[in-house]
């Protein structure tokens, strides 16, 4: 375990833009199986059996983009990195994590995701902290995704916080 | 609709298991070892196989939208992921308005378990209009 994880890569890294994808055009049926699985065993509410438009938390880009593009010169990889950042590509040290977890989210929702919409995301660093915890320093980093849609309103801004010790 | 500071909002329960799990998987990919298979959990250290983040995420939004009818509007959510859902809990998504401003309200939101552990503690904003 490193004596700090805010090395200057890391910090160098807060604010800056990593990728992007585009989804495939938003489904119907994805909707309705959306609503579905979230509600089970109850019904959704009609309005998402009829589609009229997707529920918040429903994700275009769960089965993978249709397209996507890395900005950072070191990433030639290829991989299209859902919910994390290529930290390799951004010079980060290879930290050897024993846990590395979810540890919250915050979501700003613009416009409604509907049927035949494509989402285009764009993804950056956010803020990277540190702090001890009962299994020693932990590193606490910010990814914030950007969606708008086919017209450029925005659908979401998303920050996840991960923690890795 | 006429909403007050201190409003309780009706819970969202579910008891979670591998019948909730798979459809979230289903949708959302996440055939993650841990949220499918006993052992894979147990190794984990959690006992045994535990539910997504992200449904959790999902029932919050669900609480709100059946007390918000189709008019009612998710502005912000922000929540942290404090305590696992294991199998079989009792999961309610809860909330209690904690300001109005016009026709946007404020609330702390939450998910709990059956023996009111918190599991997913947040707060939201949403627009309702009059």
């Amino acid at each position: 375990m490193p004596d700090t994880y805010l090395v200057p890569e890391v910090l160098a890294a807060t604010g800056r833009a990593v990728s992007t994808a585009t989804s495939y055009p938003v489904s119907a049926s994805d909707i309705r199986k959306w609503a579905l699985a979230v509600y089970y065993p109850a019904q959704p509410p009609q309005y998402f059996i009829d589609t009229q438009y997707a529920p918040e938390d429903f994700d275009p880009f769960a089965w993978g983009p249709k397209s996507h593009e890395s900005f950072l010169p070191g990433d030639d990889s290829g991989i299209w990195h859902r919910h994390g950042i290529n930290q390799r590509a951004l010079g980060f040290p290879e930290w050897k994590f024993i846990v590395s977890m979810n540890a919250g989210m915050k979501v700003e929702y613009g416009v409604r995701m509907q049927v035949g919409d494509v989402i285009t995301d764009v993804k950056s660093c956010g803020q990277y902290t540190e702090r001890q915890g009962r299994n020693g320093l932990m590193l606490i980093s910010q990814s914030i995704s950007t969606w708008t849609n086919q017209r450029g309103e925005l659908v979401k801004r998303t920050t996840n916080s991960g923690i890795s010790y | 609709m006429n909403v007050n500071v201190g409003d309780v909002v009706p819970s969202f329960v579910r008891q979670t298991e591998f019948a909730n799990w798979n459809r979230y998987a289903a949708v959302n990919d996440e055939f993650v070892p841990i949220h499918m298979d006993d052992e894979a959990g147990a190794a984990a250290g959690n006992g045994g196989a535990f539910g997504m983040g992200n449904l959790q995420w999902a029932y919050l939004h669900n609480m709100l939208r059946d007390w918000m009818g189709p008019n009612g509007t998710i502005l912000t959510m922000e929540v942290q992921f404090r305590s696992i859902n294991h199998k079989n809990q009792i999961v309610s998504a809860k909330g209690v308005v904690t300001a109005v401003d016009g026709d946007v309200v404020t609330l702390e939101v939450w998910t709990e378990q059956q023996e009111g552990t918190k599991l997913a503690p947040g707060t939201a904003t949403v627009r309702i209009p009059a």
